[in-house]
Protein backbone atom coordinates (compact mmCIF):
# COMPACT_ATOMS: atom_id res chain seq x y z
CA UNK A 1 0.00 0.00 0.00
CA UNK A 2 1.79 3.21 -1.04
CA UNK A 3 -0.27 5.20 1.53
CA UNK A 4 1.71 3.34 4.18
CA UNK A 5 4.35 2.41 2.83
CA UNK A 6 5.22 6.15 2.20
CA UNK A 7 8.28 7.72 4.25
CA UNK A 8 5.84 10.23 4.74
CA UNK A 9 3.92 9.26 8.02
CA UNK A 10 1.07 11.59 8.61
CA UNK A 11 -1.15 8.51 10.45
CA UNK A 12 -1.99 10.85 13.05
CA UNK A 13 -3.46 13.41 10.76
CA UNK A 14 -7.11 12.64 9.99
CA UNK A 15 -6.07 12.92 6.51
CA UNK A 16 -4.63 9.40 6.62
CA UNK A 17 -6.29 7.01 4.63
CA UNK A 18 -7.82 9.39 2.12
CA UNK A 19 -8.39 7.97 -1.24
CA UNK A 20 -9.09 4.14 -0.14
CA UNK A 21 -11.72 2.83 -1.72
CA UNK A 22 -11.78 -1.09 -2.31
CA UNK A 23 -13.27 -1.19 1.40
CA UNK A 24 -16.65 0.17 0.37
CA UNK A 25 -16.87 -2.29 -2.41
CA UNK A 26 -18.86 -5.42 -1.79
CA UNK A 27 -16.94 -9.03 -1.71
CA UNK A 28 -17.10 -10.57 -4.79
CA UNK A 29 -16.98 -14.23 -3.87
CA UNK A 30 -14.06 -15.95 -6.16
CA UNK A 31 -15.48 -17.82 -9.13
CA UNK A 32 -16.36 -21.56 -8.06
CA UNK A 33 -13.61 -23.69 -10.59
CA UNK A 34 -15.47 -26.98 -11.03
CA UNK A 35 -13.36 -29.64 -9.18
CA UNK A 36 -12.73 -32.49 -11.06
CA UNK A 37 -14.03 -35.58 -9.97
CA UNK A 38 -11.28 -37.61 -8.68
CA UNK A 39 -10.81 -40.61 -7.02
CA UNK A 40 -9.03 -40.30 -3.59
CA UNK A 41 -6.68 -42.78 -2.16
CA UNK A 42 -8.19 -46.27 -1.35
CA UNK A 43 -6.19 -47.40 2.01
CA UNK A 44 -5.70 -51.02 2.68
CA UNK A 45 -5.82 -51.00 6.64
CA UNK A 46 -2.88 -52.17 8.65
CA UNK A 47 -3.19 -55.50 10.40
CA UNK A 48 -4.97 -54.22 13.30
CA UNK A 49 -7.28 -51.63 11.41
CA UNK A 50 -9.54 -52.03 8.37
CA UNK A 51 -9.39 -49.81 5.71
CA UNK A 52 -11.77 -48.42 3.40
CA UNK A 53 -15.17 -49.30 4.53
CA UNK A 54 -18.48 -48.66 2.38
CA UNK A 55 -21.53 -49.48 4.40
CA UNK A 56 -24.05 -49.34 1.72
CA UNK A 57 -28.01 -49.64 2.65
CA UNK A 58 -30.63 -50.37 -0.18
CA UNK A 59 -34.18 -49.75 0.49
CA UNK A 60 -37.58 -48.98 -1.94
CA UNK A 61 -38.40 -46.60 0.82
CA UNK A 62 -36.63 -43.81 0.12
CA UNK A 63 -37.52 -41.74 3.84
CA UNK A 64 -36.05 -44.76 5.71
CA UNK A 65 -33.03 -45.30 4.13
CA UNK A 66 -32.51 -41.38 4.12
CA UNK A 67 -32.98 -41.25 7.64
CA UNK A 68 -30.93 -44.72 8.39
CA UNK A 69 -27.85 -43.47 6.62
CA UNK A 70 -28.04 -40.79 8.35
CA UNK A 71 -28.31 -41.97 11.99
CA UNK A 72 -25.25 -44.55 10.77
CA UNK A 73 -23.50 -40.95 10.06
CA UNK A 74 -24.30 -39.57 13.32
CA UNK A 75 -23.22 -42.74 15.00
CA UNK A 76 -19.84 -42.91 13.46
CA UNK A 77 -19.00 -39.23 14.13
CA UNK A 78 -20.10 -39.94 18.14
CA UNK A 79 -17.87 -42.51 18.26
CA UNK A 80 -15.29 -41.15 16.46
CA UNK A 81 -15.02 -43.03 13.50
CA UNK A 82 -13.64 -41.23 10.20
CA UNK A 83 -16.00 -40.76 7.67
CA UNK A 84 -14.56 -40.41 4.42
CA UNK A 85 -17.83 -39.56 2.33
CA UNK A 86 -21.54 -39.81 2.80
CA UNK A 87 -22.90 -40.16 -0.90
CA UNK A 88 -25.91 -41.53 -2.40
CA UNK A 89 -25.84 -44.17 -5.20
CA UNK A 90 -27.83 -43.11 -8.58
CA UNK A 91 -31.44 -44.92 -8.31
CA UNK A 92 -32.58 -47.94 -9.88
CA UNK A 93 -36.38 -48.28 -11.05
CA UNK A 94 -37.63 -51.97 -12.22
CA UNK A 95 -40.73 -51.91 -13.89
CA UNK A 96 -42.78 -54.91 -12.24
CA UNK A 97 -44.86 -57.12 -14.93
CA UNK A 98 -47.29 -60.04 -13.81
CA UNK A 99 -49.28 -62.61 -15.99
CA UNK A 100 -53.00 -62.26 -16.12
CA UNK A 101 -54.79 -65.43 -15.11
CA UNK A 102 -56.68 -65.32 -18.13
CA UNK A 103 -54.88 -64.39 -21.07
CA UNK A 104 -51.08 -64.03 -22.31
CA UNK A 105 -50.61 -60.42 -21.89
CA UNK A 106 -48.26 -59.17 -19.45
CA UNK A 107 -49.94 -56.87 -16.89
CA UNK A 108 -48.59 -53.80 -15.23
CA UNK A 109 -48.12 -54.29 -11.05
CA UNK A 110 -45.86 -51.56 -10.08
CA UNK A 111 -42.91 -49.34 -10.53
CA UNK A 112 -40.46 -49.54 -7.69
CA UNK A 113 -37.75 -47.36 -7.30
CA UNK A 114 -34.10 -48.83 -5.07
CA UNK A 115 -32.83 -45.97 -3.55
CA UNK A 116 -29.23 -46.55 -1.85
CA UNK A 117 -26.96 -44.63 0.66
CA UNK A 118 -23.28 -45.16 1.24
CA UNK A 119 -21.23 -43.63 4.23
CA UNK A 120 -17.63 -44.59 3.99
CA UNK A 121 -15.82 -45.36 6.77
CA UNK A 122 -12.04 -45.36 7.42
CA UNK A 123 -9.57 -46.55 9.95
CA UNK A 124 -12.05 -48.79 12.08
CA UNK A 125 -10.31 -50.86 14.81
CA UNK A 126 -10.63 -54.62 14.71
CA UNK A 127 -11.51 -54.78 18.38
CA UNK A 128 -14.08 -52.46 17.80
CA UNK A 129 -15.97 -53.27 14.62
CA UNK A 130 -18.05 -56.54 15.82
CA UNK A 131 -19.11 -53.59 18.65
CA UNK A 132 -20.28 -51.45 15.33
CA UNK A 133 -21.78 -54.15 13.63
CA UNK A 134 -23.95 -55.56 16.62
CA UNK A 135 -25.33 -51.57 17.25
CA UNK A 136 -26.07 -51.29 13.40
CA UNK A 137 -27.91 -54.52 13.14
CA UNK A 138 -29.65 -53.31 16.01
CA UNK A 139 -31.22 -50.73 14.75
CA UNK A 140 -31.43 -51.45 11.12
CA UNK A 141 -35.24 -50.85 9.96
CA UNK A 142 -37.92 -52.98 8.07
CA UNK A 143 -37.11 -53.25 4.35
CA UNK A 144 -33.45 -51.95 4.25
CA UNK A 145 -30.97 -53.95 2.72
CA UNK A 146 -27.50 -53.73 4.52
CA UNK A 147 -24.36 -54.35 3.08
CA UNK A 148 -20.40 -53.48 4.24
CA UNK A 149 -17.98 -54.27 1.86
CA UNK A 150 -14.37 -53.00 1.22
CA UNK A 151 -14.08 -49.85 -1.22
CA UNK A 152 -12.86 -50.48 -4.22
CA UNK A 153 -12.03 -48.58 -7.67
CA UNK A 154 -14.89 -50.50 -9.44
CA UNK A 155 -17.38 -49.17 -6.61
CA UNK A 156 -16.05 -45.66 -7.57
CA UNK A 157 -16.12 -45.87 -11.29
CA UNK A 158 -20.26 -47.23 -10.45
CA UNK A 159 -20.81 -43.96 -9.76
CA UNK A 160 -19.51 -42.68 -13.46
CA UNK A 161 -21.37 -41.74 -16.17
CA UNK A 162 -20.30 -44.11 -19.19
CA UNK A 163 -18.48 -42.85 -21.70
CA UNK A 164 -18.69 -45.28 -25.07
CA UNK A 165 -17.00 -43.15 -27.54
CA UNK A 166 -14.41 -43.15 -25.27
CA UNK A 167 -14.33 -46.90 -25.11
CA UNK A 168 -15.07 -47.42 -28.57
CA UNK A 169 -11.47 -45.42 -29.42
CA UNK A 170 -9.77 -47.02 -27.33
CA UNK A 171 -10.98 -50.66 -28.54
CA UNK A 172 -9.84 -49.33 -31.50
CA UNK A 173 -6.51 -48.05 -30.89
CA UNK A 174 -5.41 -51.57 -28.92
CA UNK B 1 4.38 -56.70 -64.76
CA UNK B 2 2.52 -54.12 -63.36
CA UNK B 3 4.42 -52.87 -60.27
CA UNK B 4 4.35 -49.22 -60.51
CA UNK B 5 0.78 -49.37 -59.20
CA UNK B 6 0.73 -51.49 -56.14
CA UNK B 7 3.69 -49.25 -55.18
CA UNK B 8 1.93 -45.87 -55.35
CA UNK B 9 -0.91 -47.65 -53.41
CA UNK B 10 1.36 -48.57 -50.15
CA UNK B 11 2.26 -44.73 -50.12
CA UNK B 12 -0.89 -43.50 -50.45
CA UNK B 13 -2.47 -46.30 -47.88
CA UNK B 14 0.06 -45.50 -45.52
CA UNK B 15 -0.06 -41.88 -45.42
CA UNK B 16 -3.92 -42.64 -45.02
CA UNK B 17 -3.46 -44.90 -42.26
CA UNK B 18 -1.13 -42.29 -40.25
CA UNK B 19 -3.33 -39.69 -40.39
CA UNK B 20 -5.96 -41.49 -39.67
CA UNK B 21 -4.41 -42.49 -36.33
CA UNK B 22 -3.35 -38.93 -35.57
CA UNK B 23 -6.91 -37.91 -35.64
CA UNK B 24 -7.74 -40.94 -33.68
CA UNK B 25 -5.32 -39.98 -31.22
CA UNK B 26 -6.37 -36.04 -30.87
CA UNK B 27 -10.29 -37.32 -30.23
CA UNK B 28 -8.72 -39.86 -27.98
CA UNK B 29 -6.37 -36.74 -26.11
CA UNK B 30 -10.04 -34.42 -26.15
CA UNK B 31 -12.14 -37.41 -24.67
CA UNK B 32 -9.75 -37.97 -22.15
CA UNK B 33 -9.43 -34.05 -20.95
CA UNK B 34 -12.72 -34.11 -20.23
CA UNK B 35 -13.29 -35.22 -16.51
CA UNK B 36 -16.06 -38.10 -15.73
CA UNK B 37 -19.61 -37.03 -14.78
CA UNK B 38 -20.65 -38.49 -11.94
CA UNK B 39 -24.92 -39.80 -12.56
CA UNK B 40 -27.35 -37.22 -11.59
CA UNK B 41 -29.34 -39.04 -8.57
CA UNK B 42 -32.78 -38.34 -9.54
CA UNK B 43 -33.95 -38.71 -5.63
CA UNK B 44 -32.27 -35.03 -5.41
CA UNK B 45 -34.08 -33.06 -8.13
CA UNK B 46 -37.74 -32.51 -7.75
CA UNK B 47 -40.00 -32.79 -10.14
CA UNK B 48 -41.62 -29.74 -11.49
CA UNK B 49 -45.00 -30.67 -11.28
CA UNK B 50 -44.62 -29.85 -7.19
CA UNK B 51 -43.16 -26.85 -7.65
CA UNK B 52 -46.19 -25.42 -9.10
CA UNK B 53 -47.64 -22.78 -6.76
CA UNK B 54 -51.69 -23.52 -7.34
CA UNK B 55 -50.63 -26.40 -4.83
CA UNK B 56 -51.16 -24.53 -1.65
CA UNK B 57 -52.52 -26.70 1.39
CA UNK B 58 -54.45 -24.43 4.11
CA UNK B 59 -54.50 -25.88 7.48
CA UNK B 60 -57.30 -24.72 9.64
CA UNK B 61 -56.39 -22.47 12.57
CA UNK B 62 -55.34 -24.56 15.98
CA UNK B 63 -57.08 -23.85 19.18
CA UNK B 64 -54.88 -23.33 22.22
CA UNK B 65 -55.38 -25.92 24.26
CA UNK B 66 -54.67 -28.01 21.10
CA UNK B 67 -51.27 -25.98 20.41
CA UNK B 68 -50.38 -26.88 23.81
CA UNK B 69 -51.37 -30.20 24.13
CA UNK B 70 -49.18 -30.63 21.03
CA UNK B 71 -46.19 -28.83 22.17
CA UNK B 72 -45.88 -30.71 25.65
CA UNK B 73 -46.35 -33.90 23.53
CA UNK B 74 -43.61 -32.90 21.77
CA UNK B 75 -41.58 -31.97 24.64
CA UNK B 76 -42.32 -35.79 26.23
CA UNK B 77 -40.83 -37.27 22.80
CA UNK B 78 -37.74 -35.12 22.87
CA UNK B 79 -37.27 -36.74 26.47
CA UNK B 80 -38.04 -40.10 25.77
CA UNK B 81 -35.84 -40.12 22.62
CA UNK B 82 -32.62 -38.56 24.91
CA UNK B 83 -33.32 -41.14 27.75
CA UNK B 84 -33.17 -43.90 24.34
CA UNK B 85 -30.33 -42.39 23.04
CA UNK B 86 -28.37 -42.28 26.18
CA UNK B 87 -29.44 -46.35 27.08
CA UNK B 88 -27.84 -46.65 23.85
CA UNK B 89 -24.72 -44.84 24.50
CA UNK B 90 -24.25 -46.14 28.19
CA UNK B 91 -24.71 -49.63 26.07
CA UNK B 92 -21.99 -49.33 23.97
CA UNK B 93 -19.56 -48.15 26.69
CA UNK B 94 -20.53 -51.30 28.67
CA UNK B 95 -19.79 -52.89 25.46
CA UNK B 96 -16.59 -51.55 24.87
CA UNK B 97 -15.76 -51.81 28.70
CA UNK B 98 -16.29 -55.80 28.82
CA UNK B 99 -14.92 -56.28 25.97
CA UNK B 100 -11.63 -54.85 27.08
CA UNK B 101 -11.43 -56.34 30.46
CA UNK B 102 -11.95 -59.40 28.49
CA UNK B 103 -9.19 -58.29 26.72
CA UNK B 104 -6.68 -58.17 29.26
CA UNK B 105 -7.93 -61.20 31.28
CA UNK B 106 -6.60 -63.03 27.99
CA UNK B 107 -3.05 -61.51 27.81
CA UNK B 108 -2.51 -62.45 30.77
CA UNK B 109 -3.57 -66.02 30.04
CA UNK B 110 -1.90 -66.05 26.96
CA UNK B 111 0.33 -63.65 24.81
CA UNK B 112 -0.13 -65.60 21.71
CA UNK B 113 -4.25 -65.92 21.33
CA UNK B 114 -3.60 -61.95 22.44
CA UNK B 115 -2.31 -61.08 19.47
CA UNK B 116 -4.50 -63.55 17.25
CA UNK B 117 -7.46 -61.84 18.72
CA UNK B 118 -6.44 -58.27 18.41
CA UNK B 119 -5.94 -58.61 14.45
CA UNK B 120 -8.54 -57.89 12.06
CA UNK B 121 -10.87 -60.31 10.73
CA UNK B 122 -10.53 -61.03 7.04
CA UNK B 123 -13.79 -63.11 6.65
CA UNK B 124 -15.81 -60.22 8.23
CA UNK B 125 -16.45 -58.38 5.39
CA UNK B 126 -18.45 -58.35 3.03
CA UNK B 127 -21.17 -58.50 5.82
CA UNK B 128 -24.82 -58.74 4.56
CA UNK B 129 -28.02 -58.33 6.22
CA UNK B 130 -31.71 -58.33 5.10
CA UNK B 131 -33.95 -55.83 7.09
CA UNK B 132 -36.78 -57.55 9.00
CA UNK B 133 -40.05 -57.85 7.77
CA UNK B 134 -43.04 -56.49 8.75
CA UNK B 135 -44.62 -59.94 8.15
CA UNK B 136 -43.19 -63.14 7.40
CA UNK B 137 -43.45 -65.17 4.43
CA UNK B 138 -46.73 -66.83 4.28
CA UNK B 139 -46.77 -70.92 3.77
CA UNK B 140 -47.77 -72.46 0.62
CA UNK B 141 -48.79 -68.82 -1.20
CA UNK B 142 -48.58 -69.31 -5.01
CA UNK B 143 -47.14 -65.67 -6.52
CA UNK B 144 -48.29 -65.28 -10.00
CA UNK B 145 -46.28 -65.34 -12.94
CA UNK B 146 -44.28 -62.53 -13.68
CA UNK B 147 -40.68 -60.84 -14.97
CA UNK B 148 -39.08 -57.24 -13.45
CA UNK B 149 -37.61 -55.02 -15.97
CA UNK B 150 -35.01 -52.84 -14.92
CA UNK B 151 -35.77 -49.14 -16.63
CA UNK B 152 -32.86 -47.32 -15.16
CA UNK B 153 -32.46 -44.08 -17.26
CA UNK B 154 -28.48 -44.67 -18.65
CA UNK B 155 -26.48 -41.53 -19.01
CA UNK B 156 -23.52 -41.24 -21.35
CA UNK B 157 -21.15 -38.71 -21.26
Amino acid sequence: DALLGCHRSYRSRPTHGIGKFKYLLSKEVPKKRKEKVQMKEISAGTEYQYGDINIQMTSYDLCLVEHFAQYVHRLCNHLSIQVNESYAMPTKTSEVLFLEERGSKMQLDAVLTTHQRVVQIRGLSSTFAPILLEIIQSNQPEGVHLLMKQHTEADFKSRLKSRPELEELLAEMS
Amino acid sequence: PCRAQPKKKKKVDVRKEQAQKERMKKKLKKLEKAAPELIPIEDFITPLKYSESNRVRSLPPLAPEEAERRVLLLKKWCLFKQKQDEAEKKAIKALVESQQEALKELRLESEELFQAAIRRDEGLFPFEREGPSYTPPLPGYDPPEGKCTDITKVYTQ
